[in-house]
């Protein structure tokens, strides 16, 4: 018996850490059935917007991720008291989500039944996640002719599904780029291989300088990390770059990975000294590690990068920003970031309506004090550079010029990152790269069929 | 005869009374025992029968679930990175544990508690900011052991330790000890302190050797605990998912990918709940016929 209780306990104490149950209780209809719901309750939200938001106290929930100055508190509350200056019945709780939990935050929420009215992300989550699978409110009432007109067709396009349904309403943009450190680039004769004028170089070029910079005894020039945990737009854009390859089809319908542009770039940089393929490291780090003088470029770079960072880099070298090298060095297609707002579908009409009432002040009305709080760029054509005063701030807006396609809406998102890694990981651990890219492509390519 | 069946009356009345007062304070830990372990326990189950992920309805596959596990190679690899966690951290754990308990019992007190202290500390510290400081260790770029290596001229290069294949799993699996022998040395402890000191003192005056005297009358004593940190130490050891979650994420080339952290990672970042479940039930049912197998053997010595 007591043996019998001993084993009962000891599968007990096994389970207890093992189960991942979720308890599902939403029940969920047909995609179409809950677009034309939604769209119904748009509709209706929009016909009654100024009556319920008038009509008395509204408490609506606002989660951000860390979009610059929207992760910290002290800037959000003086941005909700420019707005409760003009809708005194609307009342916005904030959460501040991180990227390291901020999916498993939202996604428990959604299961649970609990999740927040408004949520400040990117398309690939918005449009590509939860507005997919029918957790959002269309926004399409607030994509107005003028908003359209103004708003980058890139952008718009990132925006919608493929039903034309809009899941976000965008606020701000930057596009990722790399850096290096100009002191080292100086003093080892690697900074004449740089357009300094433009910011750009060739392929030809960079690899010059890498070579340069390591026969001077930088044996870490630069690292493709790849441990996982984000960054992963900045190693895409190196070896996207580099020949003119693609991460997807230009419909977003396939993964095109293991082009022969894509293994002759990961080839090239495999057997380039001073590149390492690091599996011990993720972006973050590598960032840091260039703030620190360790490595003499950053892969995972833009201006909130450069921001964050300033205090470590000190006086002790000059970065410079550079976008990623091509063929003839302005042929380059950068990865963007897209940040805008999204709306639940909760099924409070009330709660929805006041939401959209934020997001229209946020982008609309108080466009640039939004964007500014961002610390990037406006998705908007009628706004100037907010940052024309500030030096640095307007090198990286140089930068939109070369934004390119905004691929990270193709299906299968997540596990095509996950096993993105796996081939950078396996690369570096020498399987040939043409092997790595195929079992990468077919991978994602399930995930996107799914 | 009376009296007799009266007072069996009140006997039973009292065992009643006590046994439902018993209850009642139990029931406060029955109701989060049912709701927080055997519940979640039982969904586990059931959704391990279904294609179950978030945004749309459960769809019942049988043993579909369990049909993908078994032809992904992943998942065998993530069983043998476990295994091999098990194998070498669960005896490596025991027999050091043993071996510094042994030592530092026959310390005067004030040592013993001081040692104690001391290796019970990274029990007590916060595991992330203990996985935090061997990443740092290990650094690639400018880890201590990567300074210590090639000042002394143990390495011609810095190693990456969490970055190569062939150490990962080899540094995982020292963290995981330094992290797992603090209780067990507390256990050991404890336990040869209440060895009976008189066989120990006989078996010497009768010529035992030191070695005799600990085989013979201190092992057999010390028994059930070794059996209940054995059985610690393997379900610990399983379960090993904060240090490969914080270092290496399961890579690279999913060289430290385990069991638990397959089962995060299918059911927390892909959302695929009802594969998740079926691994953890697959990873319950090797726990316990490793338990078994452990207390068999404890019973039979």
């Amino acid at each position: 018996m007591k043996k019998l209780i001993a084993l009962a306990m000891a599968m007990v104490m096994a389970f207890s850490m093992c189960a991942c149950t979720v308890e599902k209780t939403e029940t969920t209809t047909t995609a179409a059935a809950t677009q034309a719901a939604t769209q119904a309750a748009t509709q209706a939200a929009a016909e009654t917007q100024a009556a319920v938001t008038e009509a008395g106290p509204v408490e609506i929930s606002l989660w951000t991720y860390p979009v610059g100055d929207w992760g910290k508190q002290e800037v959000v509350d003086k941005l909700l008291a420019d707005f409760n200056a003009k809708y005194p019945n609307i009342t916005v709780k904030v959460e501040y989500l991180t990227y390291t939990d901020g999916d498993d935050k939202v996604n428990t929420a959604i299961e649970g039944n609990a999740a927040p009215d408004i949520v400040l992300e990117g398309p690939e989550r918005l449009v590509a996640n939860w507005g997919a699978k029918g957790k959002l409110v269309a926004l399409n009432d607030l994509w107005t002719a003028d908003a359209k007109s103004d708003i980058y067709a890139s952008v718009e396009t990132a925006c919608h599904d493929a039903n034309g349904n809009y899941y976000e309403y965008p606020l701000c943009m930057t596009a990722h780029c790399m850096a290096i450190n100009k002191t080292v680039f100086e003093e080892t004769g690697a900074w004449q291989h740089v357009d300094a004028d433009t910011h750009t170089w060739t392929t030809e070029n960079f690899l010059k300088a890498v070579d340069t910079l390591y026969n001077a005894g930088y044996a870490n020039v630069g690292a493709v990390f790849c441990s996982a945990q984000g960054g992963d737009q900045g190693t895409r854009a190196l070896y996207n770059n580099m020949y003119g390859g693609a991460f997807t089809n230009p419909e977003h319908t396939e993964y095109t990975m293991n082009s022969a542009e894509n293994v002759k770039a990961l080839e090239t940089l495999y057997n380039t000294n001073g590149i390492n393929f690091d599996a011990s490291i993720n972006g973050g780090e590598e960032a840091d590690l260039f703030a620190q003088g360790v490595l003499q470029m950053a892969f995972c770079w833009n201006a909130a990068t450069h921001a964050g960072r300033t205090e470590v880099i000190g006086d002790s070298f000059e970065v410079f920003p550079m976008a990623f090298p091509s063929p003839n060095g302005t042929d380059v297609k950068l990865c963007g970031g897209i940040w805008g707002f999204g709306v639940f579908d909760n099924g409070d009409a009330a709660k929805i309506d006041a939401a959209k009432t934020f997001i229209k002040w946020a982008c609309d009305e108080n466009t640039l004090e939004a964007v500014k709080t961002s610390g990037f760029w406006s998705v908007r054509q009628s706004v100037a550079d907010p940052y024309a005063d500030n030096e640095l701030k307007s090198v990286y807006g140089t930068f939109m010029q070369y934004m390119g396609d905004y691929y990270n809406v193709i299906p299968g998102w997540t596990e095509a990152r996950a096993a993105a890694w796996n081939m950078l990981q396996q690369i570096g651990t020498g399987t040939p790269v043409q092997e790595a890219a195929d079992a990468f492509v077919a991978t994602a390519n399930a995930a996107a069929g799914k | 005869m009376n009296k007799n069946n009266s007072a069996k009356i009140k006997s039973r009345r009292l065992m009643m009374h006590e046994t439902l007062t018993s209850y009642a304070f139990m029931l406060p830990f029955l109701i989060f025992f049912i709701g927080f372990v055997i519940y979640p326990m039982i969904m586990c189950i059931t959704t391990s029968f279904f294609d179950a992920t978030m945004g749309r309805e459960d769809i019942f596959i049988g043993f579909g679930n369990y049909k993908e596990l078994f032809a992904d190679k992943v998942f065998w690899k993530a069983l043998w990175n476990t295994m091999i966690i098990v194998l070498v951290s669960v005896p490596v754990t025991c027999i050091f544990s043993l071996w510094v308990a042994s030592a530092i019992s026959k310390m005067p007190v004030v040592a013993t508690s001081a040692f104690r202290c001391i290796f019970y500390l990274p029990v007590v510290t916060g595991s992330v900011a203990v996985t935090m400081v061997w990443k740092w260790m290990f650094n690639n770029y400018y880890g201590i052991f990567n300074y210590v290596g090639t000042a002394t001229g143990l390495i011609d290069k810095p190693i990456n330790w969490l970055g190569d294949p062939r150490y990962a799993l080899g540094c995982i699996i020292l963290i995981l000890l330094t992290t797992s022998v603090g209780q067990p040395i507390v256990l050991y402890v404890s336990a040869l302190d209440n060895v009976d000191k008189a066989l120990v003192e006989a078996a010497e005056v009768d010529g035992a050797t030191q070695m005799q005297a600990f085989w013979k009358i201190k092992w057999p004593q010390i028994m059930p605990t070794t059996l209940y940190i054995l059985v610690i130490t393997t379900i610990n050891s399983f379960q090993c998912f904060a240090l490969i979650q914080l270092l290496t994420s399961g890579g690279p080339n999913n060289s430290t990918m385990t069991i638990m952290y397959y089962i995060y990672y299918n059911a927390f970042k892909l959302y695929r709940y009802g594969y998740g479940n079926a691994m953890g039930v697959i990873l319950a049912i090797i726990i316990a016929i490793l338990s078994a197998v452990q207390f068999k053997a404890g019973q039979e010595k």
